[in-house]
């Protein structure tokens, strides 16, 4: 009975780390359609960003991480106004043609990374220790990413449908002719959207690097990992991204421990693939978005 | 006038021979090329270059005693960027274009076996730094293994544990060759030492989350956990035993403690952990002080294992062909298998096949935040520590 608890505690907080590095692609992809394949990279980025604070002033992720969110909000605002906006957001093939460049800045980040980090593994030293309730032993690290997780899902979701400017960066999402003929100014809108996506990826990047090593190829994995996520859950849905991380979390945890972790792989995609098949749009998504 | 016929004859024998002779010796002052591909760039690069350094520095010392049967050495080398169809390549031009004499292994397994059947097929000897061993069972007989057997890397650590008569291991094994091959090397080994594997279980190489699986062999309560790793698995591990608290007397990895970044990612999690390196700057094997000192002035690092088996296999293959006196590949072939020579990694022996005997591996521990060799006993550097300390 004990290890089964365990199970689910582990299995949930797993959840909130895969939700964590998931959460900018679903807000890039939610409000502009454009499906971030440098995501990985710039998590990895943010990452050995974080392991460079830390090893040379010693500042912890939990310190680390507004910097490294900053620094990605400042790349992901330079690369909408620099490549995005230039290769034709309005036009009808936009989707190929953002998937196309994302795919080479992906390249571009990630050779950046191994020219100023090296190809090694990196990780921090940060709450590696567990909190003891009763006989069970939850990992600090977990929790602490989980949590933060969390926080920044209810916090993107108030700002989006709370604030004024949440509700423009919608407006712009929902048409760009129209938002524009409304007086908004779309160009700084999507900016500022890809921006916070970006930073999110880089904050994620800090603190999952203290529970998983990256090296500079890790950004590939990363990205599949995220995008299965919130395919899973519907494509720019946050709830459905909560709901989707939780379940692959918990499967995961869960066929590990029965039936192996070779089949963990394998069950995950099964459910992916399973959940398309009768619900194309993810589990929360629907036929129309946003 | 047969006499005048035979003087004539004689003369222009004389001739002839000393134009040969001539010809034969303006040749002998040419280079002998020796070539090679290795991973030069790329995220594989850096283990590659500490082979590359240490194949370079055997050659420099080499040619400034005098050179390989009085000619100087030249190396012909291309980078193939961890890709072995690149590999594949490079040593097919190698051997067409550039037409070398010698030739020596590139880095990483699967980059040798992608190069051993056209090295075969043009008889060429290849003294080769790929641990697994299904390569070397006669079927490519011209590749020499010139690093230690996958199989024995976890040797001194089950030597170790069982001499604290410990008796249960706990085995995690990354479900790629390489840790394969060493995991079934630990259970082979365990049972000469009458050990019992009570949890043996894979996982693939991309697993980030190790907690079910960490938790289910904690459940056994092995006295040892061992994991056939790399370096961010046996991370994985480590953190997920310290962070759900699963306790053993003894941790122990194949690849990871080796490297100077598992210390640098765990910190005091890494306390204790036992790894295997097939070298040690502080062998006491022989020329290791002359060549660690050589290695560091030349590069201003200390040699890696990587850096150290590459140039114990030059050397050796420098020894061979002046034993044999040409660069005749056949008989370099035979005499190689001959071997029984120590090198600054250790005793260099091989099987008729070219399987290596003689090379052995190191069990090391990190303590205080130093990496020190503590098995076997008379190489250590330190004392280990045993039992593992519980989880603060």
């Amino acid at each position: 009975m004990t290890t089964f608890v365990t199970l689910i505690i582990l299995g949930l907080l797993w959840g909130g780390v895969y939700l964590l590095a998931a959460e900018g692609l679903n807000l890039i992809y939610g409000v502009m359609k454009v499906v971030n394949l440098a995501h990985g990279d710039f998590i990895v980025f943010g990452g050995l960003l974080a392991f460079s604070l830390y090893g040379f002033i010693g500042i912890n992720p939990l310190l680390s991480f507004p910097v490294t969110a900053i620094v990605l909000l400042a790349i992901g605002a330079v690369v909408q106004f620099g490549i995005l906006e230039r290769i034709g957001l309005d036009r009808g093939d936009a989707e190929l043609r953002t998937l196309l460049a994302t795919f080479g800045l992906s390249y571009v980040v990630a050779n950046t990374s191994f020219l100023l980090w090296g190809s090694q593994f990196q990780s921090i030293p940060f709450l590696q220790g567990f909190v003891r309730a009763g006989p069970i032993a939850i990992p600090q690290a977990l929790l602490v990413c989980s949590v933060l997780a969390f926080a920044v899902a209810i916090l993107v979701h108030i700002w989006l449908n709370y604030t004024m400017l949440g509700k423009s960066v919608r407006a712009v999402a929902q048409s760009g002719l129209g938002a524009a003929s409304c007086g908004l100014d779309i160009v700084r809108i999507r900016m500022l959207a890809f921006g916070i996506g970006s930073a999110m990826a880089g904050s994620a990047g800090a603190l999952l690097i203290s529970l998983i090593p990256f090296q500079t190829s890790s950004g590939g994995e990363l990205t599949v990992q995220a995008f299965t996520l919130i395919a899973l859950g519907g494509l720019g849905n946050y709830a459905g991204a909560f709901l989707a991380a939780e379940l692959l979390g918990l499967v995961e945890v869960m066929v590990q421990y029965y039936l192996g972790t070779n089949a963990a792989s394998a069950v995950i995609y099964i459910v992916f693939i399973g959940v398309l098949i009768f619900r194309p749009y993810g589990l929360l998504g629907r036929a129309v978005r946003v | 006038m047969p006499s005048h016929f035979v003087r004539l004859t004689a003369a222009a024998g004389v001739v002839a021979a000393s134009l040969l002779t001539s010809g034969a010796w303006a040749q002998d002052k040419t280079p002998i090329k020796l070539g090679l591909a290795i991973t030069q760039t790329g995220p594989y690069s850096p283990p590659a270059l500490f082979e590359l350094h240490g194949y370079e520095l055997a050659v420099d010392q080499i040619n400034k005693a005098g050179g390989l049967l009085g000619r100087q050495i030249e190396i012909v080398k291309y980078d193939d960027q961890g890709n072995p169809s690149t590999a594949v390549q490079l040593y097919q031009k190698l051997l067409t274009d550039d037409k070398v004499d010698l030739l020596l292994s590139p880095y990483q397994a699967d980059l040798v076996a992608a190069v051993a059947p056209i090295v075969n097929r043009a008889q060429k000897v290849m003294p080769s730094l790929a641990a697994n061993v299904e390569i070397y069972n006669g079927k490519y007989p011209y590749l020499m293994q010139s690093i230690t057997q996958t199989g024995r890397y976890m040797e001194p650590v089950i030597d170790l544990a069982a001499s604290k008569g410990y008796k249960t291991i706990a085995l995690l094994v990354q479900n790629t060759q390489f840790p394969k091959q060493l995991g079934e090397g630990v259970v082979a080994l365990a049972k000469q030492k009458g050990m019992e594997v009570v949890f043996n279980e894979s996982y693939p190489p991309t697993t980030t989350d190790f907690s079910a699986l960490v938790l289910k062999a904690g459940e056994k309560k092995p006295d040892v956990i061992i994991g056939a790793t790399y370096l961010a698995d046996a991370q994985g591990i480590v953190r997920a035993a310290k962070a759900q608290n699963v306790q053993a007397k003894m941790f122990a990895f194949s690849i990871g403690p080796v490297e100077p970044e598992f210390y640098r990612g765990l910190g005091s999690a890494a306390e204790q952990m036992f790894g295997t390196t097939l070298y040690f700057k502080s062998l006491k094997t022989k020329g290791n002080a002359d060549f660690v000192a050589a290695y560091k002035a030349k590069y201003d690092v200390d040699p890696d294992y990587h850096a150290a088996v590459a140039y114990a296999s030059m050397k050796i293959f420098g020894e061979v062909v002046s034993k044999v006196g040409s660069l005749d590949q056949k008989k370099i072939r035979d005499e190689f298998v001959k071997t029984d020579e120590p090198t600054v990694v250790g005793q260099y022996k091989l099987d008729k096949n070219g399987l290596q005997l003689g090379y052995e591996s190191y069990a090391l521990q990190w303590l205080k935040g130093q990496q020190e060799l503590v098995w076997p006993k008379d190489q250590a550097t330190a004392d280990y520590v045993l039992p593992h300390s519980a989880w603060q």
